[in-house]
């Protein structure tokens, strides 16, 4: 009796080379990115006006309207005003945060208030800003700054609180003082909180620079996508939108980088 | 050395000491010193208060009733000269080995060439050169103690105490470690208060036994252990270990096992 000729079963003889590389996530991601693209030109061809954004339109205007100085303003000034506040929603919620979360009067006392005002949808209090700030760009940084503040102060209320008892315990036989403990160790311990809050405020801080644009008018991102929807430039607006989600992947992508570069320890379970 | 000159002057006494967290008493009555080259090994059940009178000696808590000072003097917080090693290691995660044991001395406030040049003799001593730049994530639990260790040796204190300090490492590293423990000493006599709840551990080390026990709890029974220093290895098959572990077992378990059953009963 012969012993009957099995086929070869290998992993490499079982799965051809190009199987690996249909499964890969980087085939998968832009084969259906380009399905998706196909779909919208599609459709927008098949049912919809000339003036509506399409990927060809968008190509076609994308590298006039980025170089155009009057655009790079608007991008800056959306930015910018993103950047600074969120900077100063970083360090008045880091310091209010650690207060309430090291201070127990100062948590019951603020916490009500900062929960409720974290949740107050920003919408809601933008004609209020309006009337204390003006038709301006104050108007924007507040709406901004009120966007961010309360979801830092909150997680560095929580990083603060949740420090663990042990390495105030170290701290206090090794004689630290107050003022050392808390740049020492309450700050690095919190620092996984507090990047946490600061991504969400990030998220956040953006949504309320464009939304303030669009009420109040600003020059801004919000505002040149408002200004070129009206216009029928639905393009051109599209590349401002583009823009938007550009800065908020990339600010993602640099709190990764900056988490993995120079906090290690925090990404242990 | 004699009992005598060990007790001359005292580094740590303690008299009447009591503790109570509201309705609770911890321990009381509490009466002990120790000497200057003296190694007490204080033993108890778990939940006997042994590592909450550990922290009063190191001023984290107060007392509550009686008398405690070292060198003299009364604790009314830490102390220049104590020095805590941790059940749990306390190493900060964001700090390296170096940075990690190189914190009591920089807040002591060592320079900066001072703390170079001295942390590597206390990392080496502990045996974890090459080590230096790794975090506490990176490296195992027998190091981290070594880690926790040196951090405490780095302030060269008079009195060094030990809060169940290989409690959380596995047994074989344990071993390897009171060995290690033992050497040290050797090389740099201190006072010592070492807390365990394991009775080897606590004969192998102590000069004396301090037995905590009851609820309260109290001291039960001092034990004289009249081994020979250095001790190493051998010291396990000394005929005066196996009856002195053997004494500390039976005025610790008898109650314990009684107390094991009440509860199921």
């Amino acid at each position: 009796m012969t012993a009957p000729v099995l086929p070869e079963t290998g992993p490499a003889a079982a799965r051809p080379l190009w199987r690996d590389w249909i499964e890969s996530p980087l085939f998968l991601k832009s084969t259906a990115g380009i399905v998706l693209l196909l779909l919208w030109e599609g459709t927008v061809r098949a049912f919809a006006p000339s003036y509506v954004a399409r990927p060809s339109g968008i190509v076609r205007i994308f590298t006039t309207v980025i170089g155009d100085p009057q655009f790079l303003a608007a991008a800056g000034a959306t930015l910018w005003a993103v950047a600074k506040g969120l900077l100063v929603s970083l360090v008045l919620g880091t310091l209010v945060g650690f207060a309430m979360g090291r201070i127990n009067m100062m948590e019951r006392g603020l916490r009500y208030y900062v929960n409720s005002l974290f949740a107050t949808p920003m919408v809601a209090i933008l004609p209020l800003v309006t009337l204390w700030f003006g038709y301006n760009a104050d108007a924007r940084f507040a709406i901004v700054v009120f966007a961010a503040f309360f979801s830092i102060t909150i997680n560095a209320c929580d990083g603060a609180r949740s420090v663990p008892l042990e390495y105030l315990e170290v701290a206090n036989s090794f004689r630290a003082r107050p003022f050392h403990t808390l740049f020492d160790i309450i700050f690095p311990a919190s620092l996984p909180y507090l990047l946490a809050g600061v991504r969400l405020a990030a998220g956040r801080a953006l949504v309320g620079a464009v939304v303030a644009e669009f009420f109040v008018s600003i020059p801004g991102l919000g505002y040149y996508i408002l200004y070129n929807s009206r216009t029928f430039k639905h393009n051109e607006a599209f590349v401002a939108v583009i823009v938007l989600v550009a800065a908020g992947v990339s600010f993602e992508v640099l709190m990764n980088w900056l988490t993995r570069r120079y906090l290690p320890w925090s990404r242990r379970d | 050395m004699s009992n005598q000159v060990r007790q001359a002057q005292p580094r740590i006494a303690m008299s009447g000491a009591g503790k109570r967290y509201g309705a609770l008493q911890v321990f009381r009555d509490v009466d002990l010193t120790v000497g200057e080259r003296e190694v007490l090994a204080i033993i108890g059940p778990s939940g006997c208060g042994k590592t909450t009178l550990l922290r009063c000696i190191d001023g984290l808590i107060p007392l509550t009733e009686g008398e405690l000072t070292v060198e003299g003097e009364h604790i009314t917080g830490p102390r220049e000269g104590v020095a805590m090693v941790f059940q749990h290691f306390g190493l900060f995660p964001w700090k390296t080995v170096f940075q990690n044991v190189a914190y009591g001395l920089k807040l002591a406030g060592a320079s900066r060439a001072e703390i170079e040049e001295k942390i590597p003799e206390f990392i080496k001593l502990v045996g974890l050169s090459g080590f230096e730049h790794y975090y506490p994530y990176q490296i195992s639990g027998g190091m981290q103690q070594r880690c926790g260790l040196a951090r405490a040796l780095a302030v060269q204190p008079r009195v060094l105490l030990m809060d169940e300090p290989f409690g959380a490492v596995d047994a074989q590293t344990r071993e390897i470690l009171q060995f290690e423990m033992l050497r040290i000493w050797e090389m740099r006599p201190t006072t010592m208060v070492f807390v365990t709840h394991a009775i080897d551990e606590a004969v192998l080390m102590g000069d004396r036994v301090l037995v905590l026990k009851g609820r309260p709890s109290s001291v039960h029974e001092i034990v004289e252990v009249d081994l020979p220093r250095p001790r190493d290895r051998a010291t396990l098959l000394h005929p005066r270990f196996a009856e002195l572990r053997e004494h500390v077992w039976n005025t610790l378990m008898a109650e314990a096992r009684q107390a094991e059953f009440e509860v199921t009963r």
